[in-house]
């Protein structure tokens, strides 16, 4: 691993080093990304291994342009405005994919995402290369958001690190949300992760799978992470019988580091897990059997609260009254989950109570 | 002076959850079980959901246990220990009987046990109704030819815990030596059949109620997919992906008109049967995986082995593996309750596992192969 400062690299290093299939971590406008030959097999693998990512989620590619992008994509009319208007910049679009890319790369589905960084150094290091490289955050899953090397290497094992072979340091970077993701493949536009870019008023994603309801609570918390330790959080989750509350507090957990296996709160009410970080916990309620609002004090909410715990509360839309009482004290995420057109599909909106 | 073959007599409460519960046990004789049902007390107000309860363990317990006491017609003086389940359950309604007994233990200046309630829904099969007062005709089960006399087990065995809460397979090696080798990764079975029967409108918990209506139903009725098909081997078992399933077939049904009662029992009939199929397929497979010449018994706990169904499913699978399932004598020992909690702090008694009266503390996540 060979760490190089943004004003002293030369592209040719770097173009060697993926060109062998190696994994090159480098500076974007919105965080630290880890890049590698889009279309080598075992540069995939290799970078499979660093991520240590669920099986079966795709990466997206960065492109020097639209033309380098039209190789790999099918650009369609809603997906040219977006190249358009609004690239190089802090969006990913998904298209159908043209089967270019290394096994891995697109989705199960045959999408794939294309982001064009607003970055001069990366920019210049794939039009060089030509070929698309990944894009996706230097992170391995489920672990810190990357501004800083250190973020990086911090999070990692001794054998994670010895998979990176260079990084090209630029220092801290304003801490500004991944890319919006949009998928625009079918006739309307559908946001898949919404960074700063919005695309509709309301904040709402589209979750396809478990997986991605899982990952979109790790971004929520990634969102407000900062205010962690200072204030309380409550996740106010509403949504119908296996809408998915349960399954987006696993990702909850796994961002905020909690490996117990998180179970149905239904029958106990609350079950809480302690935090690796100090003394707070993550709090799993469950309202449904709840005849009263009131017993949620039962539960010691208000001493979860100024102990700054994060809370999760199934059902929430049971509690709407006790909740507002704490939007000084805590971060209030409402967060509602819907079921979408297809059978494993969820909308979820959600909205930081003022 | 007491004889030393006497066996001790143990004052065990409960109130991981919902219901508040006092026992005596003698050794492995049952004297008396008070369970303060809190969803019988909702039923009468026109089924409201059973509440939080720490008030409503508080209001309850002292005339729990004075009617277990009462009712073994023993008195407080002679009692040799009191136990009491420290987890898993609710963190303030363990503490409700943690204090309880912790103040028996003090006053009556006896000892205390600390009890994993996963524990006690295993050893409760080894309960024995008491014969003097045998009025019911109830027989005692075929636990005992698994003990030894020093109570030690002959043979290891497996143990399931089926309940509201919990949902877990268990190699047993010796008493209170467990290895998990199945468990749930969202919803109780308990839980999800409770779930199902509220979208039909049976209230809550209405898995006892559902299983009334799944009586009258034709099973293969609707379709419903099975969790987990081709990944039996991973010792997981999942109900979060039947409940949406059902949730959806159940919309898509009253989209178009009420249902019809013939409707609602092949509904019920249906989950059920599906519920069980996941259950005993995974169970089955685990099983098998982890069977050696040895093991021959099923120990079976938790509120879902009242179901008639779900008992004679564990018979039939026991049958094909050769294993001998064993159940408690009455189905009151299948729910929460503490006569249970009796029995396995009657092992713990014996090998003089007592606790601290100032240390005992909660533990509501506590598993059931974690030391205490």
């Amino acid at each position: 691993m060979e760490i190089v400062s943004v004003s002293t690299v030369k592209i040719d290093d770097v173009i060697r080093i993926l060109d062998k299939g190696g994994l090159v971590i480098y500076p974007t406008e919105t965080m630290y990304g880890i890049g590698a030959d889009a279309t080598n097999s075992a540069a995939i693998k290799k970078l499979n291994r660093y991520k240590k990512r669920p099986a079966g989620k795709p990466y997206s590619i960065a492109t020097s342009g639209k033309t380098m992008a039209e190789g790999y994509v099918f650009i369609n009319k809603v997906a040219a405005n977006i190249y358009k208007s609004l690239l190089p910049g802090p969006v990913t679009v998904v298209s159908h994919g043209k089967h270019n890319v290394a096994p891995g790369v697109e989705s199960e589905a045959g999408t794939l995402g294309i982001r064009i960084p607003d970055h001069k150094l990366v920019i210049d290091i794939i039009k060089k290369f030509g070929r698309p490289i990944t894009s996706t955050s230097a992170n391995a899953s489920y672990k810190k958001r990357p501004y800083k090397i250190s973020d990086v290497l911090d999070n990692i094992s001794e054998s994670q690190k010895k998979l990176i072979d260079l990084i090209i340091d630029s220092g801290e970077l304003p801490h500004k949300d991944p890319s919006t993701v949009v998928d625009t493949t079918c006739d309307d536009l559908t946001v898949l992760r919404q960074g700063e870019i919005l695309f509709n008023n309301k904040n709402e994603i589209l979750s396809r799978n478990e997986e991605e309801t899982k990952n979109f609570a790790k971004e929520l918390w990634q969102k407000y992470e900062i205010h962690f330790g200072r204030r309380a959080f409550v996740f106010a989750l509403t949504g119908e019988m296996g809408s998915g509350k349960t399954v987006f507090t696993k990702g909850l957990a796994k961002a905020v580091g909690v490996t117990d296996l998180i179970t149905s709160p239904t029958f106990n009410l609350q079950i809480s897990y302690k935090l690796q970080t100090g003394h707070q916990s993550l709090v799993h309620i469950d309202t449904w059997r709840m005849s009263s609002p009131s017993e949620i004090y039962d539960l010691d909410f208000g001493e979860n609260i100024s102990e700054c715990s994060i809370i999760v509360i199934e059902w929430a839309d049971k509690i709407v009254d006790e909740i507002k009482k704490y939007t000084e004290e805590a971060v209030v995420i409402w967060v509602q989950l819907t079921f979408g057109k297809r059978e494993n599909e969820r909308l979820i909106r959600w909205m930081v109570a003022k | 002076m007491r004889k030393t073959i006497k066996s001790p007599s143990i004052l065990s409460i409960d109130t991981s959850c919902d219901e508040t519960s006092a026992a005596i046990t003698q050794g492995l004789t049952v004297l008396s079980n008070v369970v303060w049902s809190q969803s019988k007390i909702h039923a009468k107000f026109g089924g409201v959901v059973p509440s939080v309860a720490r008030r409503q363990h508080e209001r309850k317990i002292s005339w729990v246990v004075e009617r277990a006491v009462n009712t073994a017609k023993i008195q407080y003086k002679n009692l040799d220990a009191v136990s009491v389940t420290v987890g898993p359950g609710l963190a303030i309604a363990l503490g409700v009987g943690i204090n309880f007994a912790k103040n028996l233990a003090i006053r009556y200046q006896i000892p205390i046990i600390a009890v994993n309630h996963l524990d006690a829904h295993l050893m409760g099969v080894f309960a024995q109704a008491n014969k003097n007062n045998n009025q019911s005709g109830l027989t005692s089960n075929n636990a005992a030819n698994l003990l030894m006399p020093d109570n030690r087990l002959k043979h290891p065995a497996f143990g399931i815990v089926v309940s509201g809460g919990n949902t877990l397979l268990v190699q047993i090696e010796a008493i209170g030596k467990y290895e998990v080798v199945a468990q749930t990764i969202d919803d109780a079975l308990g839980e999800s059949l409770d779930k199902s029967a509220r979208l039909l409108g049976f209230g809550y918990p209405g898995g006892a109620v559902l299983e009334k209506f799944a009586k009258k139903g034709n099973p293969n009725k609707y379709h419903l997919p099975l969790p987990l098909l081709g990944r039996e081997d991973e010792g997981i078992y999942s109900y979060s992906g039947i409940k949406t399933a059902f949730n959806r077939l159940v919309t898509s049904l009253t989209e178009r008109k009420i249902l019809t009662r013939q409707q609602i029992n092949d509904l019920a009939s249906t989950y059920q049967k599906v519920a069980f199929d996941h259950f005993f397929r995974i169970s089955k497979k685990t099983i098998i995986k982890n069977l050696s010449n040895e093991t021959s018994y099923l120990l079976a706990g938790g509120g879902v082995a009242a179901n008639v169904d779900f008992r004679k499913r564990v018979r039939t699978m026991c049958k094909k593996l050769k294993v001998v399932p064993v159940f408690s004598y009455n189905k009151k020992l299948y729910g929460d309750n503490a006569a249970m909690v009796g029995i396995s702090a009657y092992f713990k008694f014996l090998k003089k596992e007592f606790s601290n009266p100032e240390n005992i503390d909660r533990l509501p996540n506590l598993k059931i192969d974690q030391a205490m």
